[in-house]
This record gives structure tokens, C-alpha cells and sequence, in this order.
């Protein structure tokens, strides 16, 4: 009796899990409803891509050809101010070294771009110079020059107001040499930083005895001479203690 | 009483046999090589969809770079009379 009721559980156990097996598993329905349901969905999608090349094809091409007008379209621009292509990239490249001295420029401190006043002044020549290539007609090189010129402007505004200048009067008159005119109150009150005022017009006073009435002279600031300026200063005395005549 | 339980017992073996068997001949799920046909599906389709994701990308960039070189077109346009003007003054 008990070997008889051990077999029924044991044939209802297994009648149970092969009931949830066939539960869990996919019915032939469903597979075929899986099937039809991507089978669409292929069909879908390689429509939606056949549309999609044929569209980036069209695409490609009018692309193309855009590209060569718009190539087409520059060159004979450039053409109109006698310039080829390179000629264009190599002046924007000028610009943009430009620009970026400018920048450079534009960041330092008002003491340092006194310092570097040389600089601006080579910057200014040089943003000049390039108004003079008829590149500069084309509006984009125009307007990237007109940009540099602002801030070459600015930087000259910055140079003008911490920069004193001083107009040389005649000797007979004013008495002036750079000895004088840095003994003057009004600018250093003290002759012996006259060399300040030599080494800040070196590219207007080659000999600090030789300077023309009417000269504009810039007077830097400080009331101490730099090492640079006491350097040129002892070359100049030792020069004038050489060229003495011996007696 | 011996008997009527035997014969309960019987019955009920005979009828659990019998469904197990009924079961496992009425179940139809899909064999092996369906079931690998519909894996191959679902692959296939998901490679489609990353492909038309990808084409539809393509063309919105080729879209915007027409769309650029169209206005720089203009543009050009626009910069040589501004430059004839220049040169006639």
C-alpha cells in the first residue's frame, strides 16, 4: 500500500513540473507570432534605410557640388583684388600672427607695455603696412584688420597716458639737453636720471648730446635709473673720458 | 474495503500516466531550429535599427553641412559686391 501511494506522489510531481515546463516555455503561437511581428519590422526598417541611402547619396552630391561653387565663388573674389588662394591663407595667417601679438600685448600691465613700447609701435607699422595689400578690401581679411587697429589703438591710449612727452626748444632760448631738460621740475627734478630719457627715445637720439629743437621726447616714468639705463650711462662716460684730449 | 483501495490506487495511477502522456504530446512548442531562426530575427533586426540610427546621423550632418556652405555661398556673394563698391572708390 505504501510502495502504491510513494508511486502516485511521486507520478503527481512530475505531471506538475512537466505542467509548469510547458507553462514557461514558448507555444508554437507565440513563436510564430514573434516571427511575423519581426518579420515586419525587418521589412520596416530596410525600407526606412533604402529611403535613407538614397537620401545621403543626393545629399553627398549636392554637397559636392556646393562645395566646388563655393570654391569657384572664392577664388574669383580673390581674384577681383589680383590675389590667388594662397595668397588669401598666407595674408589671414599675418592677420592672426597679428591679432595674436596684439592680444599678448593687450594682457600686460600698463608698466610692462611701457616697457615694451617699441613693440606696439612695430605692431601699428606692421597692421599699416598690411592696409596697403589690396587683400585688405576682402571683408573678412577687413574686418580681422579693423579688429587689430581697435586694439592697437587702445594699446597707443594706454602708452599716451602713462607716457609724459616733452617738446625740445632751442638751445639759445631753453637750454635744453637731456641734462637740462631731466633737471627740469616738471619732469624728473633731478639731471642726473637724463640717460632715463635717452634710453626711452633710442630710435630718435642716437647721441645723447645731439638732440634738434622740436623733437617730441617721451619721458618714462621713475625716479631711479634702471640697470639697463645706468649701463648705457657709464658706456657714455667712459666713452666722453676716452675722446678727452690728454693736456 | 482492500479491493476498493486497490482499485482507487489503480485508477489513479492509470489516470496520472495517461495525463502525463496527454501532456507531453499535446504541448507544441517550436524546436530547436525555430527557436534559432527567431534569435537570428531579433539579431538581424537590431542591427538594422542600429544601421538606420547611424544613416539617419548622416544625413542630418550632411543636412548642416550643406546648410553652412549654402549661407557661406550667400555670403560670398554679398563680400564681392561689398569689394567691387571698395574698388570703385
Amino acid at each position: 500500500m505504501r510502495t502504491v501511494l510513494t508511486v502516485v506522489v511521486i507520478l503527481a510531481a512530475l505531471l506538475a513540473g512537466q505542467v509548469a515546463v510547458a507553462q514557461e516555455e514558448m507555444t508554437k503561437e507565440q513563436w510564430q507570432q514573434e516571427m511575423s511581428k519581426l518579420t515586419s519590422q525587418q521589412e520596416s526598417l530596410k525600407a526606412q534605410l533604402k529611403t535613407l541611402q538614397d537620401e545621403i547619396t543626393a545629399r553627398e552630391g549636392e554637397l559636392s557640388k556646393l562645395t566646388g561653387d563655393y570654391d569657384r565663388a572664392m577664388s574669383e573674389m580673390y581674384a577681383l583684388v589680383g590675389a590667388s588662394p594662397e595668397q588669401a591663407a598666407a595674408y589671414r595667417s599675418e592677420i592672426e600672427a597679428l591679432k595674436s601679438k596684439a592680444d599678448e600685448l593687450s594682457r600686460l600691465s600698463d608698466a610692462d607695455l611701457v616697457a615694451r613700447t617699441g613693440e606696439v609701435e612695430e605692431l601699428a607699422a606692421k597692421t599699416n603696412a598690411m592696409w596697403e595689400n589690396k587683400l585688405s578690401l576682402v571683408p573678412e581679411f577687413w574686418d580681422g584688420l579693423t579688429a587689430v587697429n581697435e586694439q592697437v589703438k587702445s594699446l597707443q591710449n594706454v602708452l599716451a597716458s602713462q607716457v609724459k612727452t616733452y617738446t625740445v626748444g632751442t638751445w639759445s632760448k631753453d637750454r635744453d639737453c637731456l641734462w637740462n631738460i631731466a633737471k627740469k621740475p616738471t619732469i624728473y627734478d633731478n639731471a642726473w636720471l637724463w640717460p632715463k630719457i635717452w634710453q626711452g627715445n633710442r630710435d630718435q637720439i642716437t647721441d645723447p648730446d645731439v638732440i634738434e629743437p622740436g623733437q617730441k621726447l617721451r619721458i618714462p616714468q621713475g625716479n631711479m635709473l634702471t640697470d639697463e639705463e645706468k649701463s648705457a650711462a657709464r658706456k657714455y662716460y667712459s666713452k666722453k673720458v676716452t675722446a678727452a684730449p690728454v693736456e | 474495503m482492500r479491493q476498493r483501495i486497490r482499485t482507487v490506487t489503480s485508477t489513479s495511477v492509470a489516470l496520472l500516466v495517461m495525463g502525463s502522456f496527454l501532456l507531453a504530446g499535446c504541448s507544441s512548442s517550436p524546436d530547436e531550429e525555430q527557436l534559432t531562426q527567431l534569435s537570428d530575427l531579433k539579431a538581424e533586426v537590431d542591427a538594422l535599427g542600429k544601421e538606420v540610427s547611424a544613416s539617419a546621423a548622416k544625413k542630418a550632418e550632411l543636412d548642416k553641412q550643406i546648410a553652412d556652405l549654402t549661407a557661406k555661398l550667400q555670403k560670398a556673394g554679398v563680400d564681392m559686391n561689398t569689394i567691387k563698391q571698395r574698388l570703385a572708390k
